[in-house]
């Protein structure tokens, strides 16, 4: 089962394989698309574009692939490792079936950075982050800037550097998210920037932002790690990948009229077997998945011809692959060659330099479809209970294999004012016949990692290392309290609520050693809010007036009236008029308050 | 003015005695007097939109065409379905009919793309089993991460007990349309229940995950829900004008922005009227506008759920039943696009909504007053309370009262004063006791009348009649002759049970009006008259006939009176109005039950005690 769905993107594999072998190239470019309908009308397009650099080169400053802007940021911050995501939406897994990359190249919505500093201390390290995160903040148009301390963690066992890196670094993994940013053009056209063809030539020319942007899930990815053969010899990686799943109907709809309007009557497909079928009653029929589609349709620009920085060697000349069955007729532009696979579903496109290539598919029934696997895990995060003072959150992992177990790390970083009773966190298994099973926490939750919040200083990290046993479900919850802020800590719109970063679940695999990662979508946490108008303001000012009045008063009240000698003798800073003192003090208690009126 | 004050002084008789009877009865009489004024233009406001980001009426509603055959088709469909076990008769079971219709709902919103759920649920309520099943579907917004969600609501049985097939096929239609636009920043749930009393309520808890064992946990969840539309539409004709219900459970309200988009997308935009309370030919006039407030009052002071929408209130979800009522042009595709473009002002949210009132009276669709306008009046009737309560407690403590005592204002002044310089101990056991235990008393009732099997309460009503003419009489004779259980009681404790009662009454009251103000309005009117019952003294011919004449008089604003009368007037059974209670507070979690039998029932218990002392 896992097997299978690690190779769930065979080409992919395939690709990637035949790349590590070509990945010592001291400097090569590639680039590769692959298109895949997925069922409910969906179009899988991923995106790979990858270069290196070798180290010496890195150093000495001289960049040729790998864009300068960011090189020289990854220098200025001693950043050996360097993943950032950008992703809005969610990805369907019940329909969709496992993730592109198995997820590897996917953040949690909004903007996720995690990297690899050199630094021999955490201090230095987390100013070193500071500076990556203000630089990139710059570069890529996102508010970077506000990983600040508190979004900030250190993850434990959730993640592990991808690269190859030297035992005399001392590196520090940081990692931050911003669940709330909103990922759009202005941040893919710095990620076109980096690219060597900048979105003028090859596969980068089909982005547009109107229909990226569109996209049900999208998906950037920037990933810079070092790869070293093994004589020694190490380059500067650069990866960025863009993954979308565009709703073939959706983006067909033409910029001129994107309304989708109802259809005019006799356009509509109605169930003519229906008895009441007529001219005014229309039972639909809703189309089979097979949609026709082009590049052009769906993209809304043709593919410029290749990119010619590439490499011509080897595969990457096959840029454009596209999974369908072999029996579906598909039409390519002229100059363009097709080359099919053995698996029978993979075509590839070997493109003419520098002539538009267009590829269409037209409606056509088939009988055969693209298997798609399960996902190895099912994860559902929510928060529970209601009202302003607590709540509590629940996280369902389902496993759908009814023979093997799922080893996991469940990874959460929540915001300092969200405050888990980590003493409430309960596991329970319940069978896929829905029975619940009588199973002790510990044999689900084997490990625990978990660093207390310290407010307004860091959030709370949780990793738990999770096992799911075969055909069943576990569902984890644990209660939280709700801070009260400082009313100026609320943002502008505090009653929208406020974002709770996705979970990272890190699937262990020991036969591969590609972890397979997945996200939860991420959660709006309703804080208590002061009604910022009016009534608010009299509130506290009214609460000033009765603090200065009541301080005032208890003042007049407590204060001790004593003459003027003994004053004197009080207020000596000698030892002897503090004993004096004392003892006068002492005297009075004994006799009594009565004396003191008099 | 020194000299009214030193007449003040020198007469504590009126200053204890006569002056919070007169203070007390001002309060009563201004807080009823200041609640007629309301509606006036001067005292009452025109609505208006808070929350601009909401632009009701701003966008153009595309419902229409082609969409109307889709309906048509879908209509069939179910009307099949329904048709087909109504024409076997008893040949085919209730439930393979329901399972039919859920099966064919669930594959027409599969075939739309979304994602569908069901959830079976079970109540059990004064001995009456409830149960169902509803369907739920999901539209993902387009580009969105399940942080926000809107739910659509067509219950199969309306809030009036009428099949709602045009409601739910609507609901239905609007799905498959909705899910064709990419502009939905929230994901849209549409939630079909089998009635309006139990569907949502078992639906929204289980979301939440506050639902009872017996209650189903959800499948398929979204994120926080922002707000609700319930679809209502049982009529098998074109329909005239929108009838708009807002009252939640506990009487909480929704936002009145949501109120106020509603109204103006059906009145401005679509050309639809807009009524409420069920007030069909409102002129706004004063009588018309004072009867709409008085509606939406007795709904909230009773505090039942009106609708489907009822149960999203305790979770702070704005929800709203739009109810089509009357005969007249405008068909479901004019319901579609309200709907429609409600939807569409609600997506435009980008926070909860918040900017608008949540507590306000409406007496029109464009005219409401708000809390700091109608609050002075329930806090005056509870004030009244409170007012008497102080005074007594200052009377036991400075002013005592010997029995043979005549005060006249003629008096000398010096004996007066004589007499204010006394200090008297107030004796607390006894009068604390009392009044704690009659509060706890209440329990009993509220016990009864929550757990017992639906076809026992009219008998138990009458039997609380009857508890209440004897229970007092006994109590006030255990008081006065102490029947060897303890000392007889003297004048200063009837005083001071008489101020603890009415404290604790003020006291609830005033803190009822911030949270169900037309409730503790209501109870401040029916307990009205025991600020000023009190032990009688004179000749015994005299304080019995009063005291009779009283004590029938207090028990006709008994509660279990109270609750017959209303019955009667209003020609509906006790039997049904205590079941709904019942059913209201082991399913909605309703709270006036509490409020009636641990508030007002004690406070009225002692009132007659206090009176039913003088007999004896």
């Amino acid at each position: 089962m896992r097997v299978l769905s690690l190779l769930s993107l065979p080409f992919v594999a395939l690709i990637l394989s035949l790349w590590s072998s070509a990945a010592f190239a001291s400097s090569d470019y590639h680039e590769h698309l692959l298109l895949q309908p997925l069922p409910q009308s969906s179009l899988l397009a991923s995106f790979n574009f990858r270069s290196n650099t070798s180290q010496q080169s890195f150093d000495q400053q001289h960049f040729r692939y790998l864009p300068r802007a960011l090189g020289q940021i990854l220098q200025h911050a001693h950043t050996k490792e360097l993943h950032l995501r950008f992703t809005t939406g969610r990805w369907d897994a019940e329909s969709w079936g496992p993730r592109p990359w198995n997820g590897s190249k996917e953040g949690g919505t909004g903007v996720e950075l995690w990297a690899w500093i050199d630094a021999p201390g955490d201090e230095e390290a987390f100013a070193k982050w500071i500076t990556l995160t203000q630089s990139l903040s710059g570069l890529f148009c996102a508010s970077l800037n506000f990983v600040d301390s508190t979004r900030t963690t250190r993850p434990v066992v959730s993640f592990e550097p991808s690269g190859d890196h030297s035992a005399a670094d001392q590196l520090h993994l940081l990692h931050g998210t911003l669940p709330g940013e909103v990922v759009c053009t202005e941040n893919l056209t710095p990620f076109l920037k980096l690219l060597p063809c900048k979105g003028k030539a090859g596969i980068s020319s089909l982005f547009d932002g109107h229909k990226l942007f569109d996209a049900a899930w999208q998906s950037m990815s920037v990933d810079i790690q070092p790869v070293c053969s093994a004589d020694g010899e190490c380059v500067v990686q650069i990866e960025q990948t863009v993954d979308m799943v565009l709703d073939i109907d959706r983006s067909k709809r033409s910029r001129s009229n994107p309304i989708p309007r109802p259809v005019p009557n006799e356009q509509l497909v109605c169930d003519t077997s229906k008895p009441y079928n007529a001219d005014d009653t229309c039972y639909p029929l809703e189309k089979a998945n097979d949609k026709a589609w082009s590049l052009t349709e769906i993209f809304g620009r043709s593919l410029n011809g290749v990119c010619p920085l590439t490499d011509s060697d080897g595969s990457s000349d096959q840029s454009v692959c596209l999974r369908v069955p072999h029996e579906r007729g598909v039409f390519i532009s002229e100059e363009a060659d097709e080359i099919k696979k053995e698996d029978g579903f993979t075509r590839c496109f070997k493109l003419a330099p520098s002539v538009p290539f267009d590829l269409s598919i037209p409606q056509q029934p088939v009988n055969t479809e693209v298997p798609l696997d399960e996902p190895v895990l099912y994860a559902e995060r929510t928060i529970v209970g209601h009202g302003q003072e607590r709540g509590g959150m629940r996280i369902i992992f389902g496993n759908p294999s009814n023979t093997s177990a799922v080893d996991f790390i469940y990874f959460e970083s929540l915001p300092w004012f969200l405050r888990p009773y980590i003493h409430t966190l309960h596991a329970t298994i319940t069978g896929h016949d829905g029975v619940l099973r009588k199973v002790p926490a510990s044999e689900i939750v084997k490990e625990t990692y978990y660093r207390p919040a310290i407010d307004r200083e860091r959030g709370t990290q949780l990793e738990l290392a999770l096992s799911v046993p075969a055909a069943s479900t576990v569902t984890l919850t644990y209660d939280f309290e709700k801070a009260i802020l400082r009313y100026t800590e609320y943002p502008p719109d505090a009653n929208r609520g406020f974002n709770v970063a996705p979970a990272v679940i890190r699937i262990l695999d020991k036969a591969h050693n590609a972890p397979i990662y997945i996200r939860s979508t991420s959660l709006l946490l309703q804080l208590p809010t002061p009604d910022f108008s009016m009534p608010y303001n009299v509130i506290i000012l009214t609460s000033t007036v009765i603090a200065l009045a009541f301080g005032t008063i208890f003042n007049i009240l407590v204060r001790r009236v004593v003459s003027l000698d003994e004053a004197a003798a009080l207020g000596a800073q000698s030892l002897k008029g503090r004993v004096l003192g004392k003892l006068v003090a002492i005297r009075d208690r004994l006799r009594g308050k009565g004396t003191k009126v008099e | 003015m020194p000299a009214a004050i030193r007449n003040l002084r020198n007469n504590p008789h009126l200053l204890f005695v006569r002056l919070p009877k007169l203070l007390s009865f001002i309060c009563i009489v201004v807080g009823v007097v200041w609640l007629l004024l309301l509606p006036l233009n001067e005292y009452s406001r025109q609505t208006y939109i808070s929350e601009n980001a909401l632009l009701p009426g701003q966008v153009h509603a595309y419902f229409t065409g082609s969409e109307q055959n889709i309906f048509r088709g879908y209509k069939r469909e179910l009307e099949g379905l329904l048709n087909d076990g109504q024409a076997r008769g008893g040949q085919k079971d209730e439930a393979e009919v329901t399972a039919a219709v859920s099966d064919k709902m669930q594959s027409i919103l599969q075939a739309a793309g979304l994602k569908v759920a069901t959830q079976k649920y079970e109540y059990t309520s004064a001995g009456i089993t409830h149960q169902g099943e509803n369907t739920y579907a999901i539209i993902h917004a387009p580009r969105g991460d399940a942080t926000e969600a809107i739910v659509l609501v067509a219950p199969w049985i309306t809030a009036d007990d009428k099949l709602n097939l045009n409601g739910v096929t609507l609901a239905l239609t609007l799905a498959r349309y909705f899910k064709r636009w990419s502009l939905w920043s929230k994901d849209i749930i549409f939630l079909i229940t089998p009635d309006s009393k139990t569907g949502t309520q078992a639906w929204i808890d289980a979301y939440h995950d506050m639902h009872p064992a017996s209650v189903q946990p959800l499948p398929l969840k979204s994120g926080a829900l922002q707000g609700a539309l319930v679809i209502e539409y049982p009529l098998d004709h074109r329909f005239q004008t929108l009838h708009i219900v807002y009252d939640g459970v506990n009487g909480q309200l929704p936002n009145l922005d949501l109120f106020n988009t509603a109204v103006a997308i059906a009145g401005g935009q679509m050309g639809i009227g807009a009524n409420l309370q069920e007030m069909w030919a409102h002129d706004d006039s004063y009588e018309h506008r004072l009867q709409t407030m008085f509606r939406g009052m007795t709904k909230q002071g009773l505090g039942y759920a009106t609708g489907a929408h009822s149960s999203f209130m305790p979770y702070h979800i704005d929800a709203i039943t739009l109810q089509t009522k009357g005969e007249g042009w405008e068909d479901e595709m004019a319901l579609g696009r309200t709907i429609e473009s409600l939807c569409r002002s609600l997506n435009n949210l980008l926070e909860h909504l918040h900017q608008s009132f949540f507590f306000y009276l409406l007496m029109q669709s464009n005219r409401f007053v708000s809390i700091g306008t109608y609050l002075p009046s329930a806090m005056l009737i509870a004030g009244n309370f409170t007012i008497m309560a102080i005074a007594l407690w200052m009377r036991t403590g400075y002013y005592p009262e010997k029995p043979s005592a005549n005060p006249k204002n003629e008096k000398a002044p010096a004996e007066e004063k004589a007499k204010t310089n006394i200090i008297a101990e107030r004796h607390l056991a006894l009068p604390l006791s009392l009044v704690v235990g009659l509060h706890l008393l209440g329990l009993v009732p509220l016990w009864v009348f929550n757990n017992i099997f639906h076809q026992y309460f009219t008998t138990t009503t009458y039997i609380f009649v009857v508890v209440d003419i004897v229970l007092p009489l006994l109590l006030a004779a255990i008081l006065s002759n102490g029947l060897g259980l303890s000392k007889p009681i003297i004048p200063q404790q009837y005083h001071l049970i008489k101020s603890f009662s009415l404290l604790l009454l003020g006291l609830s009251l005033s803190t009822l009006a911030t949270l169900n103000f037309s409730l503790s309005f209501m109870i401040g009117l029916l307990c009205a008259p025991l600020s000023f019952v009190a032990r009688l003294r004179g000749s015994a011919p005299f304080r019995l006939t009063i005291s009779s004449l009283g004590l029938v008089l207090l028990n006709l604003v008994s509660p279990p009176t109270v609750l017959l009368g209303v019955c009667w007037y209003m020609g509906v059974s006790v039997e049904a109005v205590l079941t709904q209670a019942a059913f209201g507070w082991d399913v909605w979690g309703m709270w006036t039950q509490v409020v009636v039998w641990c508030v007002w029932w004690p406070a009225w218990l002692i009132g007659c005690v206090l009176l039913g002392s003088s007999i004896f």
